[in-house]
């Protein structure tokens, strides 16, 4: 996965190179930002479930899809397409989580693995056959114009998506904190047979937490459709950055999130343009497997533990 | 995971209906002979491709399974032991013209030392983060092949003369190729069987179903681990070289992609996960049955034989667990329930 436009955004700042480290700290910073966001419905669902969704990265997908569709046809703003997608995809995490996800719950975890597989696999390949191989993408809103920070340009969409995973990380730490179903989502995280005896309906808080999880992917959808092109395997390449920032934030972890979506953005936005866009991947997945030697947990994550604000 | 019972309960004889640990069953014996049979005659060129990739996925999803459902080693990066058994014969062979048949067993040594290397290092990771962190690793190797383009030939990828004679390890016939694939399978087969049955094979259930009873009995679970994944990479990595010899060409984003290691562990868990017939059943389902599909649908239904893959396997993994192998296990029981 190329990131969108940094190099050609750091070869415009041509005046020294701190400037250009400068440049593309920020892109990386805001790109970051943007993978983190799609990165917060995994780690939640990680962190309450105790589950992988491997068909994460097609949730995704049939997001974009939908949300690129509502520009196509409708004329939309991806933007405005928020008030139709995340409740949609609400709606979709509910049904899978009903039909494949909660069955599986019980059994050894082996069976989730391969079920989100064979749902990932489903859902790429019939994307495929409906939509064929083709790239999509949305015309960029406000012409393309980017704006400008002191010696810094950034593009509309990414300052936009930046201001939104920001304002997600801020919403859902002050809804795990501060409400009844965050107390409840907390509780099941820290003993799930304790909160049932105290009347957590921990059933129905599996249901609402991997719907809001699948919601927060939706809601990330239209926020990246004016950013990256769509298509059927798009999901692979953003499922696997997803994966790498929710280990190394540590897995259910949401401020983690943000924390690991910034370093791989920045990672990425570095080594892609000082050494190939390629090696930058490389890098991230070496990082991954660093961490996971060195500190399974992640950055925020306690020993074993999912922190879901649990335990400061 | 469902997997056979820890001890036998009727073992009155050597020779059983259904495969089970430590002995060879007539429905084993009876699969081996169709093999032959379709091996030795001639078939169309077409059918002989399918036979071809589907001994190689059995031998290849067996290989998985040693690890996989053996020891508990999930892994979605065998594709990496794969390639690295791929290119490693493939460029002995193009640069220093060392024949195949030795360049396999070097590959197959390199990807057992990555594999020995992987399992140390994530010793400590369990469930999903072993298996994220295999699935990285491999990402690893691939972009690592695809940049290395001196060596690899990068995308552009690396063809192999397709001067056909015994050093070169390439055919005219896909009889030839067909019989070398059954070959690779059954050895396999062979150690997968001496592997669930031997003692060592009872350390590997034994660290997989309770690690802590399993050290406590005095298995070291580590070593036992580190064994099964070097075991299995190892034979992948030859299953990789050979795959090159048949198809001739190799490219990083076909021989290391996450869908090849997809295709890895998805065979055995729809065949049925740690048994010995189960990859196999696996394979011979699957392999032939997307064939079949892909080539009957074509390009206007590109994807479909996959979506249909999926879909199987979420209710395969829902409903019966156990996979193929279990299903026939049970309707063979209650055949002999219903028997008098």
């Amino acid at each position: 996965m190329v990131p969108c436009g940094i190099p050609t955004y750091a070869a415009r700042v041509s005046n020294g190179t701190m400037t250009t480290v400068g440049q593309l700290v920020f892109s990386g910073l805001l790109i970051g930002g943007i993978y983190a966001l799609m990165s917060i419905g995994l780690t939640l669902i990680f962190g309450v479930l105790r589950i992988v969704n491997f068909a994460h990265g097609e949730f995704l997908m049939v997001a974009m899809y939908g949300a690129w569709a509502m520009t196509r046809y409708l004329g939309l703003n991806p933007y405005y397409s928020i008030v139709a997608i995340v409740p949609a995809m609400f709606l979709f995490g509910i049904v899978v989580h009903r039909l494949i996800v909660m069955p599986a719950l019980d059994k050894p975890h082996l069976v989730v693995v391969f079920a989100t597989m064979g749902l990932s696999i489903l859902m790429q390949n019939v994307a495929l056959m409906a939509l064929s191989a083709d790239l999509q993408d949305v015309p960029p809103i406000l012409g393309g114009r980017s704006f400008t920070f002191g010696p810094f340009y950034a593009k509309p969409e990414l300052l936009i998506g930046f201001a939104v995973a920001v304002a997600c990380t801020l919403g859902l730490r002050f809804m795990l904190q501060a409400t009844y179903l965050g107390k409840a989502i907390r509780a099941t995280v820290q003993d799930g047979e304790a909160a049932q005896l105290m009347g957590v309906p921990v059933p129905r808080i599996f249901l609402i937490t991997f719907a809001a999880g699948s919601a927060l992917v939706g809601l990330s959808a239209c926020i990246m459709t004016p950013l990256f092109s769509v298509f059927p395997t798009v999901g692979l390449n953003f499922v696997l950055i997803a994966f790498v920032i929710v280990v190394l934030g540590g897995m259910g972890s949401i401020e983690g999130a943000l924390l690991g979506g910034i370093c791989i953005g920045i990672v990425q936005s570095l080594s892609s343009y000082y050494i190939a866009p390629a090696f930058g991947q490389m890098f991230f997945f070496m990082l991954f497997l660093l961490v996971m030697i060195f500190r399974p947990a992640g950055l925020l994550g306690r020993k074993g533990e999912a922190t879901l604000g649990i335990n400061d | 995971m469902d997997a056979a019972p820890l001890t036998s309960k009727r073992r009155t004889g050597r020779w059983r209906l259904l495969p089970e640990r430590g002995t060879i069953s007539l429905f084993e014996l009876l699969l081996l002979a169709i093999c032959l049979v379709l091996v030795a005659v001639p078939l169309p060129q077409y059918l002989q491709d399918v036979l071809i990739q589907t001994f190689l996925w059995a031998g290849l999803a067996l290989a998985w399974n040693i690890a996989g459902g053996f020891a508990g080693l999930i892994s979605f990066g065998h594709a990496a032991f794969f390639g690295i058994g791929a290119y490693t014969s493939s460029i002995l062979a193009a640069n220093y013209g060392l024949t195949p048949w030795i360049g396999l067993w070097i590959g197959g040594a390199l990807a057992a030392a990555f594999g020995a290397v992987l399992t140390l290092v994530c010793a400590r990771l369990r469930g999903p983060f072993f298996i994220l962190s295999t699935l990285a690793a491999a990402e690893v190797v691939r972009i690592a092949a695809l940049n290395w383009a001196a060596l690899t030939g990068g995308a552009e990828g690396f063809s192999i003369l397709p001067i056909a004679s015994i050093a070169n390890m390439v055919f005219e016939s896909k009889t030839t190729y067909a019989a070398l694939m059954l070959g690779y399978f059954l050895l396999i087969y062979v150690i997968t069987k001496a592997v669930e049955g031997s003692r060592y094979g009872y350390y590997l259930f034994a660290a997989r179903d309770d690690e802590e009873a399993a050290s406590a009995a005095g298995v070291n679970p580590l070593l036992a681990r580190t064994g099964a994944m070097c075991l299995s990479a190892f034979l992948a990595g030859i299953g990789g070289s050979l795959f090159a010899q048949y198809f001739l060409f190799l490219d990083p984003t076909h021989v290391i992609s996450p869908e090849l290691s997809f295709q890895f562990a998805l065979l055995p868990a729809l065949g049925g996960l740690g048994t010995a017939i189960g990859p196999v059943l696996g394979s011979f389902v699957i392999t032939p049955l997307s064939e079949l599909l892909r080539s009957y649908f074509g390009g206007a239904g590109a994807g479909l034989h996959l979506a249909i893959y999926g879909a199987v396997l979420v209710v395969v993994m829902l409903y019966f667990p156990s996979g193929i192998a279990g299903a026939l296990q049970r309707l063979a029981e209650r055949g002999r329930k219903g028997a008098p």
